[in-house]
């Protein structure tokens, strides 16, 4: 079977390879018929690597231990989840589903594009088929998905930390944002190609932006979440370079999302969007880069070799390629219209992305500094999370602030009035609430201008839908409710901003909990109790128990009042397992909206005896539970903007 | 440039000079050294009660765990030469002899460095946990 996989990323090399030159051979040519038997050579490079990828799972069901990925990620007592799931544990098979992730989305590509921007697709399929060859190669010389062994008894196993939600869908989020983002890349160098240059490549991409942006967030989202349960060091993001690796292009990414509307109002800002494409595109690589060449020290230990290299040739070669591009069309991508005010629509969206690309910046050069200090300086000097903190956290405020702002201030010029109608009510509103909230204030300046912002956020936003839905209902007769819901129907794109917008304050909110966090450490004989916040937590012992014949668990029971009253008992535990040396500890955590009570079993003397005393650290996490709310709530978002207009086709 | 893009010029301006203090401040405000065992005992005098970050392996069999688990004495090496650690806080997880680890942290005139943070290299989903290691018997009760 192994080698039949192999056979079909072989085959799909030397198709990618034809698909890359024909269609451009057909352009040259006049000859519509090569570019057509590209299209259809992108579908059977769609389905040779699903087979592929049919064929890796198979073998991961079957346990087939003589292919060298199979039997490094898994083993027999791998439950079937994670055994589906190890497809994407490691390397190669993340290359691998990369690849046909790639091969999908360009056969979707071409279905869409049956019809239309025949000018540009020649050159859409030869860079997605040039894209798709980098993993293809990668798969064929330095990292072989189905390379064999002397088949083991047994497989290592999937490491436990791994063996988690959370870990399940991280991987295969991220790699849907990063591989989405070939897309628009394609057509907007298609459209440099061509010379085509009006908007036609941002609005047959747009969907394609969104569900790549969406994606590439929800992919942070997972980790970060993965982060919190799994790690057990009571927090979710610590600004190590891989999180930074796949931050970036979700920054930039951001930025291009908005700056793509004003060129479809006002016919602005052209090289500013060609510029924002490349960057995220080229980030995504440079991410991958990143965090598979081990150039920077980081905590994740990442494989180590020759293919994080692939990935910085390619990069060369993109950016390369791009600015040359783009250079060279600069005298016709000029702006056919110019800013009217600096107190307008398209300045604060041009602020907005000096912002967004602004942090990127910040988070690129720190991630990078102990290279850069060691080529300048002959000195290896480190920022840690401290810096970010310290840098994003005025813009991300910043950023807040525009949210409110950008999407209610007038096009081209905004007057007076324009100001008091959509931002008076907002601004009254959180002075009150800041006011209010001065007691939780003190001490905590940032945090509390957060929390005043989100007020005024939230206000504009509830005002603006409120205000449509009013309008509507006068002129309609309609009742609130169906007014509300015709009103998103009829502008899915503004309406799932506004929601998505609405996600992201509540996530700013979560994360602005961070400056209340509480943490406490203590050593318990059986029978002690602790007090951290409002709870009381009393420790009543270990226990052992071996659920399964791999595993044994030490279980500490706790206690945990709150008011005098027992609320729950937590049962925080420390796996061992026999694959791996090391114990696992399991945080328990209890969750809730206005805090989460964070509690690990820190160790206990060993041998293991049932009435030995034992240290636990305990976190008070304060909202981190609308974090993840705020995701959902981006996702409903952007469900929303990506609905097809299918009234408007009637 | 027109009165017009010369209002935008100078907006954009001062959005890119206020990152660029934030970025610059930052660095030299929480920026620290990042050094090897070697690099750190040739630093000499200047070196003591700096915060700086280190990196080596933890020396085989010289880990000396406090019951509570909230302490630990240990050593780390670059190969050549090494230093004592001590520490304070949670022990992570994946902390053993032999591991390479991150302490960052002050070096002090007793020749020890206490560490406040201690950071083992974790085995992520690109490398397989189990690979280097014999397969273990438990640890627990034996």
């Amino acid at each position: 079977m192994n080698e039949i996989g192999e056979l079909c990323i072989l085959l799909s090399l030397g198709i990618s390879i034809y698909s890359a030159i024909v269609p451009i051979l057909g352009v040259k040519r006049g000859r519509d018929e090569y570019v057509a038997s590209a299209e259809n050579s992108l579908f059977v490079t769609a389905g040779l690597i699903t087979i592929s990828s049919a064929i890796l799972t198979y073998a991961f069901l079957n346990r087939d231990f003589s292919i060298e990925y199979v039997a490094n990620y898994s083993n027999r007592d791998l439950p079937l989840f994670y055994t589906v799931s190890a497809f994407w544990a490691g390397q190669k098979g993340s290359l691998l589903f990369w690849s046909l992730l790639l091969s999908l989305f360009a056969a979707v590509v071409v279905i869409q594009n049956k019809n239309k921007n025949r000018d540009f697709m020649p050159y859409v399929i030869s860079i997605i088929s040039i894209t798709q060859c980098l993993f293809l190669l990668l798969m064929t010389f330095a990292a072989r998905p189905f390379e064999l062994i002397y088949p083991p008894e047994d497989g290592s196993g999937l490491n436990p930390m791994l063996q988690n939600p959370g870990m399940v869908f991280h991987p295969p989020t991220l790699y849907m944002g990063y591989v989405g983002f070939t897309i628009p890349y394609a057509f907007a160098m298609a459209s440099l190609l061509t010379g085509h240059l009006g908007d036609v490549w941002i609005k047959t991409t747009r969907r394609w932006t969104i569900f790549s942006w969406f994606f590439l967030g929800m992919g942070n989202l997972f980790g970060a979440w993965w982060a919190y349960r799994v790690l057990g060091w009571g927090g979710y993001w610590a600004w190590d370079p891989v999180e930074n690796a796949s931050f970036m292009p979700w920054l930039t990414g951001t930025a291009y999302l908005h700056s793509v509307m004003i060129q479809e109002r006002r016919d602005m800002l052209k090289v500013w969007n060609m510029v924002l494409i490349v960057l995220t595109f080229s980030l995504t690589i440079f991410g991958t880069f990143l965090t598979r060449s081990g150039v920077i020290q980081s905590v994740h230990s990442f494989g180590q070799g020759p293919v994080g290299y692939y990935f910085l040739a390619f990069l060369i070669i993109v950016i390369v390629f791009s600015s040359y591009l783009i250079v060279s069309r600069l005298s016709i991508l000029k702006s056919n219209n110019e800013l009217d005010s600096i107190i307008s629509r398209e300045s604060s969206f041009l602020f907005n992305n000096l912002i967004l690309v602004g942090a990127a910046f910040a988070t690129f050069w720190g991630t990078m500094f102990p290279l850069i200090s060691e080529a300048i300086k002959g000195e290896k000097v480190t920022v840690g999370p401290p810096f970010f903190n310290q840098v994003n956290i005025p813009i991300g405020l910043a950023l807040l602030l525009l949210v409110g702002i950008c999407p209610l201030i007038a096009w081209k010029k905004a007057s007076i009035s324009n100001f008091k109608r959509n931002f008076l009510i907002p601004f009254i509103v959180s002075i009150i609430g800041g006011i209010a909230l001065m007691p939780v204030g003190t001490g905590h300046l940032l945090a509390w201008l957060s929390f005043t912002i989100s007020i005024f956020v939230i206000t504009t936003i509830v005002m603006e839908v409120y205000k449509g839905a009013r309008a509507r209902m006068e002129t309609t007769g309609e009742w609130f409710v169906k007014a509300l819901v015709t009103l998103i129907r009829k502008n899915k794109r503004r309406y799932g901003g506004y929601i998505i917008h609405i996600g992201v304050v509540l996530m700013y909110i979560g994360i602005t909990g961070t400056s209340y966090n509480v943490e406490k450490e203590a050593t318990l004989n059986k029978g002690e109790a602790m007090t951290i916040g409002d709870y009381k937590l009393v420790y009543r012992g270990l226990d052992l128990k071996e659920p399964v014949p791999t595993k044994a668990e030490v279980i500490a029971t706790m206690d945990v009042e709150k008011g005098g009253k027992n609320i729950v008992t937590a049962l925080p535990r420390k796996d061992f397992y026999k694959t791996s040396e090391q114990p696992i500890s399991r945080v328990y955590n209890i969750s809730g909206l206005k805090e989460d009570l964070y509690i690990i079993l820190a160790g206990f003397p060993i041998p293991f005896q049932k009435d030995s005393p034992a240290t636990f650290k305990v976190h008070v996490n304060p909202l981190v539970k609308w974090l993840w709310i705020g995701g959902l709530v981006i996702g409903v978002g952007t469900f929303i903007a990506m609905l097809p207009d299918w009234k408007g086709k009637r | 440039m027109n009165k017009k893009q010369l209002k935008f010029a100078i907006g954009s301006v001062m959005i890119v000079a206020a990152i660029g203090y934030l970025v610059v401040t930052g660095i030299s405000k929480t920026s620290v050294y990042y050094l090897t065992v070697g690099e750190l005992l040739s630093k000499g005098d200047s070196v003591y009660g700096e915060g700086v970050r280190v990196e080596g392996k933890v020396v085989g069999g010289s880990i000396k765990k406090d019951p509570t688990a909230l302490k630990v004495d240990f050593r780390i090496t670059d190969g050549n030469k090494d230093i004592a650690i001590h520490y304070e806080g949670i022990i992570p997880d994946l902390f053993e002899n032999g591991r390479d680890v991150v302490v960052e942290g002050k070096y002090t005139r007793e020749g020890v460095f206490k560490a406040h943070t201690l950071l083992t290299s974790c085995p992520s989903k690109y490398e397989s946990a189990g690979k280097d290691h014999p397969t273990n018997q438990f640890t627990v009760g034996s």
